[in-house]
């Protein structure tokens, strides 16, 4: 089976009266998701898209035994909502929300520390078994039942390497976007720690960009733990020093350190092939599997 | 958002850490009449929003209030790292018997704030580490925790006793409560000086903000748009996108931070990219006729390349409001979109109307070949 979710994960919606989380949840709901619950505090009783809304996280834990949930709440509201949500034992959050504060971010990592919990984002675009569910607001029908497993900091390049990996014969087991903030809770690492381990799995594919550590923490792990093969695909080549390029989480910050030239190598360094334009992952991946 | 040196000393004097009483110039003479007020020697320091003043020559002490005039001239007349310098501190120069370094900052990678204090203060904390890791203490700080538990402790594995671990640690851990109060990704004093008198002064301070938080610090009166000195970023921020203006002549319009990147990568192998651009998830008909207008006002822009998703973006949206531009504003450069995901086949009927090549191939490297082909025949 993939990794974190499948079509029986039971998913609760947080937010999902708001503009988002109504039409996000329809589109997850035609994707095959088993969505039960949806969470606004004050909205409980109301019925969204046929889904019964809460007030409380653990009241939709206790009705209708949600076991993942994924974030359409606005900034202010989420360290507040995230507290509940691991208390209430969930066991899976992902988190949509952008522009939620660093500082609220790094509190709720700090809480869900000690907790049997897996939260990824925030910034995700969401993750996505093809075929089975999916938790966040990537298109369906960009993604491809398959063998590949995806781990992404850019929501839209995820839909276009899975695009491109299905148009040249690889679907792919889960695609994870893992945010695009400079703290996220989930890192590359770990992700590449459940692929390595799924049994649906065949090849890892990473999907980079300038900023952070995330491509040279996951260069260090490689080297030590995985043994599939892994491709990647970096990011950001032409942009200027010191300048945030869209996500907050991509600036160089001048010292040499995230740039897309220290990524590279220290991915080439360990084996990993780097694609440098997307649609070269699929050629990457040939030298390794042979089309679905 | 960073914050300037003058606005990063204010923080700290309202947590109660002294600072020296300095004075603002616009100009030459302005200059000189607060050296006068204050009394020589004082140093004038340009106030830019970079790092690497000092190097760059943003930084100079003077004895006479003809230095202080010249001085001043010289860094008004300059240029840090790109950015003009309108204003400069002018500060007492004072004696100093020893310096720190003490900085908060967040650990990405970590996810957690990152406490660092050296006896080393005055010089490139970064140039320290590499040649003398041991005279950097730094340590993770629990963010619901705090660091009250660590301050002292940090003054002493830094080698400091007695009085000076006290004050030092105290002034930590003011260090540590803006950082916390006013959402910080960075609150640093380099340095932090023990003067002859035996005060501790912080000399500077460098405060960046988490942009994502100033929804709750309109008190500090910081008004990020005035911070950005390119008219069109200026205007990107205004409307809500993330634009940055380079030096080619082909638009890019794109709907998350990635592609717009990947889209800059891949244009730049055959042509130059006028501008990075990514709407964000906020995508409305409206929106994209702003950002039209926006991409096409850079002079010289001859092409354009539109690259988005229908993923949280309802793109057939869009593409209303770009056709709707095109309209109005009688465009004719040569425009190739790529349009994927949720609504793709509404978009594509939009775009075709109103005669923008749609690129179908899933790559965006087939859709910047085709605006490429496009180009070529313009000319």
């Amino acid at each position: 089976m993939s990794i974190l979710l499948n079509r029986e994960t039971r998913v609760l919606v947080q937010g999902i009266t708001g503009r988002s989380g109504r039409t996000q949840t329809q589109w997850m709901l035609d994707y095959g998701t088993n969505i039960v619950a949806g969470v606004t505090p004050g909205k409980g009783g109301e019925v969204v898209q046929g889904i019964p809304v809460y007030d409380t996280v653990a009241e939709a834990v206790e009705r209708q035994g949600a076991e993942a949930s994924v974030f359409f709440v606005p900034p202010p509201a989420v360290k507040e909502a995230a507290f509940q949500t691991i208390d209430a034992g969930i066991g899976l959050i992902v988190m949509v929300t952008e522009h939620t504060p660093v500082h609220d971010v790094m509190e709720i990592k700090e809480y869900a520390n000690d907790k049997e919990i897996q939260i990824i984002g925030p910034t995700s675009p969401g993750v996505i078994t093809p075929g089975e569910a999916k938790m966040g607001i990537m298109p369906g029908n960009m993604f491809t039942p398959g063998r590949i497993g995806v781990i992404s900091r850019s929501g839209t390049l995820s839909y276009e390497i899975s695009i491109n990996l299905a148009t040249g014969g690889f679907g792919q087991s889960t695609v994870v976007g893992i945010g695009a903030d400079p703290v996220v809770f989930t890192n590359m690492p770990e992700l590449l720690r459940l692929f390595q381990r799924d049994l649906e799995t065949d090849l890892i594919v990473i999907v980079g960009e300038v900023g952070g550590v995330q491509e040279e923490k996951a260069a260090e792990f490689i080297d030590r733990w995985i043994t599939k093969p892994v491709v990647a695909y970096i990011t950001g080549f032409n942009s200027p020093e010191e300048k945030r390029m869209g996500h907050a989480g991509a600036i160089i910050r001048g010292d040499g350190k995230g740039t897309p030239q220290s990524k590279t190598a220290a991915l080439n360094e360990v084996g990993v092939d780097v694609a440098r334009y997307p649609a070269q992952v699929v050629d990457l991946v040939l030298k390794h599997l042979t089309p679905d | 958002m960073r914050l300037y040196e003058f606005e990063g000393i204010e923080l700290l004097r309202r947590e109660g850490i002294a600072v020296l009483d300095y004075a603002l110039a616009n100009t030459p003479e302005e200059a000189r009449e607060k050296a006068q007020d204050i009394g020589l020697p004082v140093v004038l320091k340009a106030q830019v929003l970079t790092g690497g003043r000092s190097l760059a020559g943003g930084v100079e002490a003077a004895e006479s209030l003809d230095e202080v005039q010249k001085a001043a001239s010289r860094i008004l007349a300059s240029t840090i790292k790109g950015l003009p310098v309108h204003r400069i501190l002018v500060a007492p120069r004072v004696k100093r018997a020893r310096e720190f370094y003490l900085g908060i900052t967040v650990d990405d990678y970590y996810g957690s704030p990152l406490a660092v204090l050296s006896t080393e203060g005055g010089v490139s904390i970064e140039g320290v580490a590499r040649v003398h890791p041991e005279m950097v203490i730094s340590r993770h700080v629990p963010a619901i925790k705090g660091i009250l538990p660590d301050a002292q402790q940090m003054a002493g594995e830094a080698g400091l006793h007695g009085e000076e671990l006290v004050q030092v640690a105290t002034i930590l851990r003011s260090l540590y409560s803006i950082f916390g109060k006013y959402d910080a990704l960075v609150a640093e004093i380099n340095p932090l000086v023990r003067t002859s008198e035996g005060n501790y002064v912080a000399l500077d301070a460098k405060i960046e903000i988490d942009d994502s938080s100033l929804y709750r610090h309109t008190d500090l009166n910081l008004d990020m748009e005035n911070r950005i000195s390119n008219p069109l970023e200026k205007k990107g921020r205004e409307i809500g996108v993330s634009y940055l203006e380079l030096d080619g002549d082909i638009a890019i319009i794109a709907s998350g931070a990635g592609l717009g990147m990947a889209s800059m990568d891949i244009v730049s192998r055959s042509m130059r990219p006028a501008n990075f651009l990514e709407t964000g998830g906020a995508i409305t008909e409206d929106l994209l006729y702003k950002v039209m207008d926006l991409v096409l006002q850079k002079e010289g822009v001859r092409g354009l390349f539109i690259n988005v998703y229908g993923g949280i973006n309802p793109i057939h949206e869009g593409a209303r409001g770009i056709v709707r531009y095109m309209r109005d504003h009688d465009v004719t450069i040569p425009i190739v979109a790529k349009a994927l995901g949720n609504h793709q086949e509404e978009t594509w009927e939009i775009f075709r109307q109103h005669g923008v090549q749609v690129v179908t191939d899933v790559s965006t490297e087939k859709g910047v070949e085709q605006l490429a082909r496009l180009m070529e025949k313009q000319e």
